[in-house]
């Protein structure tokens, strides 16, 4: 017997979520069991079966959060931006100043 | 650090909110309690399905067959999930079964009594799933995160049954006379136990499950949410409580009851309720009727591997 991971997409053009996992002899009744266990009341447009083994996991926050300020990556760092239309094209001068 | 540190720092961690992956590393004491948890309702949901069972046959019309049957289903696919958390924490399925069957892992205290007739069933349904509902909610906020997640699912699964066993109860309470006394008599037999589902009243600060954030809601907790939520619903459709005691203190702001016996509720867990030794009998024999279709998948995998 195998752990498969079960990945479900709940409606087309939705991303497959993990649901949970089951255990099976083989990817065929993997299929079945999943089916039976994440899909009774029709929640589910498709269905993965991965086999846990395939799985590469890296739970590492140095690497995955390093402690690095990358604030030009987000939209926070642009509000500047914002600022410098309104100093060009002059309008709501006074609430900015 | 040395283990004990790393044990304190995981404790403090799970106390501010850390959630914990099966893959994880935890403490043996996290691992042990959490498989015990489990287990037992895993062990819980399976033995749940039996004594609705045994109404597939005798339910009033097709419709409710069909309703019963497929909340048995959902019980049984809630076993499945949660014995799957089990054997991830380390405990294969057959001693599982094996425990459950030797009486020596436990099942829920309601699942041990015998259904007498379909007004059971209604009140089983609308207010033991209620009850359960109230734990199985409060372990959305477990710190072992797979078991969190899970309690989602079988959470979303159970609100139908509710509605199912509402359904059964408000349809008899709107018949005839002996209809209604058919759920007042069902009442009065499941109240006691419906008081000690959720448990004694333990102290919060001396459960260990409550330490380590495996559950996040003490007992009584549980018991007087339950007891907000229905005693009104129960009382407004002309059924009667079988507790003169029971009242609501505005003082206090909580309710009142005749405190069970919670020997009485070891007693029964340990395998000695009415129905007890039956339902394991069940268990035990459906077990070995059923080995030829482990061996078959678990035979046809040694052959393709």
């Amino acid at each position: 017997m195998h752990v498969y991971e079960v990945f479900r997409q709940e409606a087309e053009g939705e991303s497959m979520r993990h649901v949970g996992n089951v255990d099976a002899p083989d990817d065929e009744l993997a299929l079945q069991y999943a089916r039976e266990v994440y899909s009774r009341r029709g929640e589910a447009t498709r269905l993965w079966v991965v086999p846990r083994a395939a799985i590469v996991e890296i739970v590492d926050p140095d690497f995955l959060r390093p402690p690095l300020d990358h604030g030009y990556r987000m939209g926070e760092a642009y509000r500047v931006t914002v600022m410098k239309r309104r100093q060009i094209t002059g309008k709501e001068a006074s609430r900015d100043a | 650090m040395t283990d004990e540190q790393r044990i304190e720092e995981f404790k403090r961690a799970v106390q501010a909110g850390h959630k914990v992956e099966a893959g994880d590393w935890m403490p043996e004491e996290y691992r042990a309690r959490l498989t015990k948890f489990i287990e037992m309702h895993a062990n819980s949901e399976l033995m749940g399905a039996l004594p609705e069972r045994d109404w597939i046959l005798r339910a009033p019309t097709l419709q409710r067959k069909l309703a019963v049957t497929a909340k048995i289903q959902d019980e049984v696919g809630h076993a499945q999930l949660l014995y799957r958390l089990v054997e991830d924490l380390g405990k294969p399925r057959e001693q599982i079964f094996q425990d459950l069957i030797s009486g020596k892992t436990k099942f829920h205290n309601v699942f041990h009594y015998p259904t007498k007739s379909w007004g059971d069933v209604g009140i089983i349904a609308w207010l033991v799933d209620a009850a359960a509902i109230h734990s199985q909610s409060a372990l959305q906020r477990s710190s072992y995160a797979p078991y969190a997640r899970t309690m989602r699912r079988i959470c979303w699964e159970e609100a139908f049954h509710l509605k199912h066993g509402e359904d059964i109860v408000l349809t008899c309470m709107m018949g005839t006379a002996r209809q209604k006394r058919l759920m007042q008599e069902a009442l009065e037999r499941w109240w006691e136990p419906l008081m000690m589902f959720h448990g004694p009243p333990a102290p919060p600060e001396t459960d260990k499950d409550l330490e380590w954030g495996i559950k996040s809601r003490p007992n009584e907790q549980l018991r007087q949410d339950f007891l907000t939520k229905y005693v009104r619903r129960i009382q407004e459709i002309g059924l009667t409580i079988p507790d003169p005691k029971l009242r609501y203190d505005e003082r206090t702001g909580r309710w009142a009851y005749t405190e069970p016996d919670w020997s009485k509720l070891y007693t029964i867990v340990t395998g000695n309720g009415p129905a007890s030794q039956a339902r394991l009998g069940f268990r035990r024999l459906s077990y070995e009727e059923t080995a030829w279709v482990r061996q078959v998948v678990t035979g046809g995998a040694q052959l393709t591997a």
